[in-house]
């Protein structure tokens, strides 16, 4: 199929629309809204839904109503909409729903600024709803990758009845680059294959009632839900943890990166090598699961003198970087809470300080 | 005599590289002003090559809060200068899509008082873009311009790319199908626009000359750092 020219956001929206979804519920928010706009005009033309909410909070209670009834369904926005969401995330987790969230990141806290941002990391790896429950987190770097991982993110959530999100920042959401489409799927809402889906129950139909609820009466309830949930994210960490690998043969720095921030560190790499300094990076596709392994192992090789981790936050998958690496070698920091993109000289300085602080 | 370029166009087909470019070449011979008029997209502006532009002896005019985290921009008092001073060139960029063509309409009397000849209305068209490819779509899409810019439209741009990975290819589909809607709308092609490379690549190919209109070749001014980096996808390894 041809190339076309696509924003990450259209992308984003088409990408779901081929992977069968048909249902999207959103609120608009900079730097986000191309995607309900893109929503907006395709949906209406193919049979599927679009509906502007009169909230965020009521757009993921409309998604949690749709995957109950076992459409793929997703919805939409950045940093603030998808605080006002996290009640329903928890909801949707807890009633073991497949969905696709998206948050195009932008500056916070607060209302912050409309420029990019990785600022949501802790949100969408360490909870941000309440309770013991994970979302799968894909972080893609490219308007391709987009296009790739929300195919990835729709069976993800089928396969393991949970919902999953897919993280950009502003950055990936705005620009623009030539994209491969895959060819349309077609998907219907089919009884057999998710039994679980409240579709609507005669007597007749030879089944259980389906029940879509997040509330567990019985204490053992409770807890056998969540062993549940536990056993399956142990599944999804065995399973569906990606990463990239850039240049970590006989590498003496590794830079660990992910989303626009890693292409720039791939550039600041090959200019590195130019000088004589070999780094390599470690790129997480997925924020959770983390590649706790891969970073590891990469940073354990032989001749690996340090890890530099560069987020376009304060330090936050700095956390699972230490924990990774476990004070085995040294871990550096560099990144700008601010939505400041850091530069490739930026980045560079920072590794031969790094080196010279060694020497 | 002025020469006012406008440059309208759906979202995304190329305007702002095209208006720095045709700035740039103006500026050379010329007093130039350039106007980001574009008050709907937030990001990649004209704003970001200030420096750059202001060196060229260019005049840019941004819409006020631009750059900033601000989203609600508002046109400054200064865009009147357009039409008051004694300018060689002027470089209007609108924003996207009929959306994005409105703030136009404010300057209505402005352009309307333009002697005969001086004012340019280009209608920029990529067909790699979505929802782009189409000839009625597209004729559609330059009422809707027209009507929301307040102004008729006196050529189309074949800007046909898709960006760094552009072939002549992709010109001869923008070719081909602002044939047919140069044909069923009476608005001739006035430009074929590429990098050189490319353009002279299609040239070569022997496009009949009333659909190419005048070839001009770009340089890439809104790059990133991060453009060399395009494979990322999970099929391209």
């Amino acid at each position: 199929m041809a190339k076309v020219l696509m924003k990450g956001n259209e992308a984003i929206a088409e990408a779901a629309i081929r992977a069968g979804c048909r249902y999207f519920f959103g609120y608009p928010i900079t730097p986000q809204t191309e995607v309900p706009e893109y929503m907006s005009r395709v949906m209406p033309k193919i049979g599927g839904c679009f509906l502007q909410a009169e909230s965020e909070v009521a757009a993921i209670n409309m998604v949690y109503g749709a995957a109950g009834a076992g459409a793929r369904v997703m919805t939409s926005s950045s940093s603030p909409g998808v605080s006002l969401k996290q009640e329903g995330i928890s909801y949707i987790a807890g009633a073991e729903l497949p969905c696709v969230i998206v948050n195009v990141m932008r500056g916070g806290p607060g209302l912050g600024g409309i420029q990019a941002s990785q600022g949501d990391y802790f949100q969408a790896t360490k909870g941000g709803g309440h309770g013991d429950y994970h979302l799968v987190v894909y972080a893609p770097a490219s308007v391709q990758e987009v296009v790739d991982l929300m195919g990835v993110a729709f069976d993800t959530a089928d396969r393991y009845r949970n919902p999953v999100m897919v993280v950009a920042d502003g950055i990936i959401g705005q620009m623009m680059e030539p994209v491969e489409l895959p060819e349309p799927r077609e998907y219907r809402i089919d009884p057999a294959k998710k039994p679980w889906a409240a579709t609507g129950w005669t007597p007749e139909s030879g089944r259980e009632r389906a029940v879509i609820n997040s509330l567990y009466i019985e204490i053992e309830e409770l807890d056998e839900l969540n062993m549940r949930l536990q056993a399956r994210y142990d599944e999804i960490r065995k399973n569906e943890t990606r990463w990239e690998s850039y240049q970590l043969e006989g590498a003496e720095f590794v830079a660990c990166a992910y989303g626009t921030v890693a292409r720039i560190c791939k550039a600041a790499i090959d200019e590195l090598r130019e000088e004589g300094i070999r780094v390599g990076l470690l790129r997480p596709i997925t924020l959770w699961p983390f590649p706790e392994k891969a970073v590891r192992e990469a940073a354990m090789a032989d001749g690996v003198r340090g890890v530099l981790t560069v987020e376009l936050n304060a330090g936050q998958m700095l956390e699972d970087v230490r924990l990774a690496v476990n004070g085995a070698k040294p871990v550096s920091f560099l990144g700008h809470p601010g939505s400041k993109m850091p530069t490739v000289e930026e980045i560079k300085s920072a590794i031969r300080r790094m080196k010279e602080e060694q020497a | 005599m002025k020469k006012v370029y406008v440059l309208i166009g759906s979202f995304g087909s190329g305007k702002t590289e095209l208006a720095l470019n045709l700035a740039f070449r103006a500026a050379a011979c010329g007093k130039t002003e350039l106007i980001d008029l574009d008050l709907v997209n937030t990001y990649f502006r004209l704003s970001e090559h200030r420096r750059q532009i202001e060196a060229a002896g260019i005049r840019l005019i941004s819409p006020n809060y631009v750059s900033t985290n601000v989203e609600t921009l508002s046109l400054p008092a200064e865009v009147v200068s357009a039409f008051d001073q004694p300018w060689d060139t002027v470089v209007f960029d609108a924003g996207g899509d009929p959306a994005g063509a409105t703030a136009l309409g404010r300057f209505y009397e402005g352009f309307a008082a333009l002697p005969p000849g001086a004012l340019e209305v280009l209608h920029v068209v990529n067909a790699r873009r979505p929802f782009s490819a189409d000839a009625e779509a597209l004729a559609e899409t330059n009422d809707l311009l027209q009507r929301s810019a307040r102004l008729a439209v006196t050529g189309f741009v074949n800007n046909t790319n898709l960006a760094v990975e552009s072939t002549p290819d992709d010109l001869r589909l923008g070719y081909t199908l602002l044939r047919e809607v140069s044909e069923q709308t009476g608005v001739p092609v006035v430009c074929t626009a590429g990098r050189a490379d490319v353009l002279q690549a299609f040239l070569a190919s022997g496009p009949e000359p009333r659909y190419v209109g005048t070839p001009f070749e770009i340089q890439t001014y809104m790059h990133r750092d991060w453009q060399s980096f395009l494979h990322e996808g999970l099929s391209g390894g």
